[in-house]
């Protein structure tokens, strides 16, 4: 149990703090690659030794930003725009942005013109994936972002190196599937705020550091006798559900999150990268097999999985963390808000924001599900 | 969104508004875009009743498709932007609002997703409903959305070409064959729910008479190249309906021809359907202020600001060579200011200021519209800096939800506007 | 046995104390809310209409904006909650209330029995708050509480398009410089507001009954203009705006008599409606 603490206590750590994370690589004469939400072949800089670190902005003021974008975008891509021309991310050689929704193909170009000592890798996802010549045509771009990273920082990917890298990463996920899963047993342990950490942590270590370390704290929890939870159990989906003070709000109505559909979380690792000959193509395959919302042809996937998601967990009741002014998620609420409901779920939305500020109406939402529950 | 759907063609605006104001008599040209605009709502209707399977598209999906496989297609963001400009738009907002959609959602897409539930909505009620749904994204993401929200709301196909946002200065020759690869597909599984069959050879024939439309489209927005312009550019607005929905046939064309003589009227008479001494010539980037057209056209006028260049004057710029579907994919790929690198953007910018003796620059940032306005700021910056310091000025509004524009922003804006591109015209003028 | 609740909003700070959760025995209203002296100035002048001190009081349940901070209470709940288990005590039928606050405007959906069924709030513009109304206010110069009254007098109601509060302050100005009749200005002001609000009772599913809450509830015009929105007529109980307190009130007795059964819970609900009537 100590040592599971000190492991949790630790991730809470790096989750915190990113930039102690990056200075600390930097010293240790390691690169690092920026990734932009939410799926980067992070692979092909892992593989060249390159520290891939997820930009998932921060609650900050914006001022320099709004020189770039309009106070009606992404609260993420703001506060990215911000942190980058303020220079808290001096020191990432590049960034990868893939234009999965309108404003991050926007920010491809605010970022290249606007964040001039910052490399800036953009590039499209396939949306019709079940055409053979999608396939192609995202191997045609990861090759371009692969030759892009090559040439930034100097360095060969090697296929050898590669297929080692998708080795840890599927072996990543392996273990943060395990987590989400044994976390419901631990309910006292694993707090809204814990699981949150573990889940954003990985954006900010080597993925073979995290996997070492996740393998312990699952062990550990494997050990430990189950907990009885006596509160509600609620399922969280959107984009990301931050700051802490959201979560805290869970830990005060004894809300447990007891799974999520979150872009920063599980959808990650929902989806292992498939076997292969070559490894863009497997890379590729990857984002072929997911089940998400970005991908057009996912037609109504998002339904079932929520459903799932409620069923198999015991939960009670959806939050929707919805991401302020986020176009794709707003009209995915519009096809599963209904379905959910139907199923007797109640389903509460609440507003993501990464500014500084109150969250006195979510409280009020939040508490009031927990009393109607 | 995208610059071709800035169209309610046949629409009066603000009709209901100001019924006693005596209107401009309309020129033979714009009577019959209407009527071929019209024709088209109707034919499809007419479709519908029939029997036949009619569909909705994105305004920027390739319209030599349908048109080959004789489908008849209407294009919500048209229907959207009629509505708007009519004045109906509220009670389309207001339902969308209260079934799930969030404030924020375009409010095209809001209009046209409340449409589909309600459609007994006269006098809206024009479009039919449909059977399946074409989209192409090469407008903006959203409306891939957008459209999957209708397609499972009515419980239809809806065949998507994913056109890749392009970062590159070129479409990749993996982006083509990726899109070709879609529009055969496309092709194949259209023509087998509908019924219909594949003929290359009409293909080649539609190619062949968009592209005789396209020339005739810029051959009347050169016309703004002179100065004074012989015609008022928010005139343009009333012949996009046409551009839109019967680019590839033979009738557009004879709108096209009828304005033309009309144009040629003017500038031998030394007239314009500018309705004030033209003083300044701008850029308008953005789609129009459908609700309030005929306010910003009056405050314009005001000042003497006529609206000379806009991003849709270029819209159909479709380089293709008929019959071959790889140059068609290529062509749709590039065309729109929204699928490209913001380089590109601003050199076309460029390139059309020059041409038409522009003044200065208008900027629409359109609450509805986040592909237009998430990297207008620094289109803003960066076409000044390229045209030497060129004047601009941004208001904020919304193509087609009334309740997000200030007729006082806008007034009081032009008029500063104005004071600053007289400034900067009579600095050039001293060197 | 007493029970009190505290409702301590962003504008107002609200408290009653009821007996057996049947009658109210004392309610005050301070005109100043969180973060301010209400809280505490509505404490103290209920215990003393009372006549009681706190150990006369068997439990203080708190709710409102201001209900954290509060540190007589017993409990905190959230407001919805007690809004509609307020509303239910005051209008027995009621299936839909709506309450537009300072700081948010929401609508609720009750069961048969009372309790919450459903709930939604606005989003994250000011449009449809008691916040816009003041803003509205200060432009056109009118009091608040006199903006009702005022309203009924229009005859041909100007329309305010925009929601933004920051662009309907301009529009107003405009209005008024171009001599539009400050009341026909705002009724056009309060159909925009019953419309953003009417928007959120249509995403909840409202159904008759319907009964307003809050402060702004005291606004006929407001009231009107969302009749005409909902197309059905609206409830006003006199004790409107202490309808949060008055749930928080229910609240606290239920916690006191939890060991009883729902059964007698719903007889002791039912006995109390009758005796409001």
């Amino acid at each position: 149990m100590a040592n599971l603490q000190e492991k949790l206590q630790y991730l809470k750590e790096v989750a915190g703090n990113p930039g102690k994370q990056l200075a600390q690589y930097l010293r240790q004469g390691r690169q690092v690659i920026g990734t932009f939400p939410y799926y980067t072949p992070e692979v092909l800089a892992d593989a060249a030794g390159i520290v891939p670190m997820g930009m998932w902005g921060a609650q900050t003021e914006i001022s320099q930003a709004r020189k770039y974008l309009v106070a009606f975008a992404c609260p993420i891509m703001q506060s990215c725009m911000e942190l980058g021309l303020n220079g808290t991310y001096h020191g990432v050689k590049a960034v990868m942005i893939p234009s999965m929704c309108d404003t991050l193909r926007c920010v491809t170009q605010d970022f290249k013109l606007g964040v001039r000592d910052i490399a800036c890798i953009p590039f499209t996802y396939p949306q019709n994936r079940k055409i053979p010549a999608a396939a192609a045509y995202l191997k045609a771009e990861f090759t371009q972002v692969k030759e892009r990273i090559e040439e930034i920082y100097q360095v060969a990917i090697e296929e050898e190196a590669v297929q080692k890298s998708i080795a840890v990463y599927n072996e990543h996920n392996v273990q943060m599937r395990r987590f989400a899963k044994l976390a419901n047993d631990h309910l006292d342990v694993v707090t809204p705020i814990v699981r949150h950490e573990v889940f954003k942590s990985a954006w900010f270590m080597t993925k073979a550091e995290h996997l070492e370390i996740m393998k312990e704290i699952n062990d550990s929890l494997e050990t430990l006798p189950a907990h009885i939870f006596a509160g509600k159990k609620v399922i969280l989906t959107g984009i990301t559900a931050e700051p802490e003070g959201l979560l805290q709000i869970l830990e005060d109505q004894n809300l447990a999150v007891a799974g999520d559909d979150l872009a920063q979380e599980m959808r990650q690792y929902r989806t292992d990268i498939p076997e292969g000959d070559d490894g863009i193509g497997r890379l590729a395959g990857q984002w072929m097999n997911r089940t998400d919302p970005m991908a057009h042809d996912d037609e109504i996937k998002r339904l079932e999985l929520l459903g799932n998601l409620l069923k198999d967990n015991d939960a009670q009741a959806l939050i929707v963390c919805l991401m302020k002014f986020c176009d794709p998620e707003e009209y995915e609420f519009v096809a599963y808000n209904k379905y959910i409901k139907s199923l007797g779920y109640p389903v509460l939305s609440i507003d993501i924001d990464q500014q500084p500020g109150a969250y006195d109406q979510a409280r009020t939402r939040i508490q009031t599900l927990a009393e109607m529950l | 969104m995208n610059e071709q759907n800035m169209n309610p063609a046949a629409v009066q605006p603000d009709q209901a508004a100001v019924p006693a104001k005596p209107k401009r008599p309309k020129s033979k040209s714009q009577l019959m875009a209407g009527a071929l605009l019209d024709k088209a709502y109707n034919d499809t209707m007419e479709a519908k009743a029939r029997g036949e399977k009619i569909g909705w598209a994105t305004s920027l999906f390739p319209q030599e498709i349908a048109e080959t496989l004789g489908l008849h297609i209407v294009y919500p963001e048209n229907h959207g932007a009629a509505i708007a400009a009519k004045k109906l738009a509220a009670p389309f907002l207001e339902y969308a609002e209260a079934h799930d959609c969030n404030n924020d959602l375009c409010s095209y897409a809001k209009i046209d997703i409340a449409y589909a539930d309600i459609f007994d909505c006269s006098p809206a009620s024009n479009m039919a409903k449909p059977d399946f749904l074409l989209i192409g994204n090469n407008g903006c993401n959203e409306i891939t959305k957008w459209f999957e929200v209708i397609g499972r709301k009515l419980e239809i196909p809806t065949f998507m070409i994913d056109f890749t946002y392009n970062h590159m200065p070129y479409v990749t020759d993996s982006r083509v064959q990726y899109i070709k690869a879609q529009i055969e597909q496309v092709i194949e599984a259209l023509s087998a729910f509908t019924g219909t069959t594949w003929d290359p050879d009409r293909f080649a024939e539609i190619m062949r008479v968009s592209t005789e439309n396209r020339n005739l489209w810029e051959q009347v927005a050169d016309y703004l190249e002179l100065q004074p312009s012989p015609l008022s550019g928010f005139d343009l607005f009333n012949y996009m309906g046409p551009m839109v929905f019967t680019r590839g046939r033979r009738e557009t064309g004879d709108v096209m021809r009828q304005l033309i003589a009309e144009i040629e009227e003017h500038i031998k008479n030394g007239t314009s359907t500018f309705p004030a001494k033209e003083e300044f010539r701008v850029f308008w980037e953005g789609i129009a202020c459908w609700p309030y057209l005929s306010h910003n056209l009056k405050t314009l006028k005001k000042y003497g600001i006529n609206v000379c260049a806009t991003a849709y004057a270029r819209a159909w710029s479709l380089d293709y060579t008929p019959g071959d579907i790889e140059s068609l994919a290529r062509a749709y790929a590039f065309t729109s200011s929204n699928n490209i690198l913001l380089e590109e953007s601003v050199r076309r910018r460029k390139e059309w200021n020059t041409k038409f003796h522009i003044d200065g620059t208008i900027y629409h940032v359109n609450r509805a519209c986040k592909v237009m306005v998430c990297q207008q700021q620094e289109l803003m910056r960066q076409v000044s800096e390229a045209c030497g310091g060129l004047p601009y000025m941004s208001f904020d509004g919304d193509q087609a939800d009334f309740r997000n524009f200030s007729e006082a922003q806008f007034e009081t804006r032009i008029e500063a506007f104005a004071e600053l591109m007289r400034k900067h015209k009579e600095e050039r003028r001293n060197g | 046995m007493l029970t009190m609740g505290v409702d301590i909003g962003s504008t107002a700070s609200k408290a009653v104390i009821m007996e057996d959760g049947k009658r109210i025995i004392a309610r005050q209203l301070v005109a100043v809310g969180t973060g301010t002296r209400g809280p505490s100035e509505v404490y103290k002048k209920i215990l003393e209409e009372a006549g009681v001190n706190r150990s006369g009081i068997a439990r203080i349940v708190a709710t409102g904006y201001g209900r954290l901070t509060f540190a007589q209470a017993d409990r905190e709940l959230s407001e919805v909650s007690c809004h509609g288990k307020g509303m239910r005590f005051l209008c027995p039928r009621v299936c839909t209330v709506i309450d537009i606050g300072g700081q948010d405007a929401k609508a609720l959906l009750l069961d048969d029995r009372g309790n919450l069924e459903n709930f939604i709030m606005n989003d994250k513009c000011a449009a449809g708050t008691g916040r816009f109304l003041e803003a509205m206010s200060r432009v056109l110069d009118v009091q608040v509480e006199d903006m009702g009254r005022l309203s009924e007098k229009s005859q041909n109601p100007v329309s305010i398009s925009s929601t933004c509060a920051v662009f309907a302050e301009s529009e107003v100005i405009s209005r008024l410089s171009s001599d539009e009749k400050v009341e026909d200005i705002l009724a056009g002001i309060h159909a925009s507001v019953a419309k953003k609000v009417s928007g959120l009772a249509a995403r909840v599913g409202y159904r008759p009954q319907v009964a307003m809450s809050g402060g702004v509830a005291k606004n006929k015009g407001i009231v009107r203009a969302m009749e005409q929105e909902l197309k059905c007529g609206i409830l006003v109980p006199e004790d409107c705006q202490m309808a949060g307190a008055i749930g928080a009130a229910l609240f606290a007795y239920q916690d006191m008599t939890r060991h009883e059964s729902a059964a007698d819970e719903r007889a002791i609900y039912r006995k109390g409606e009758k005796d409001d009537e």
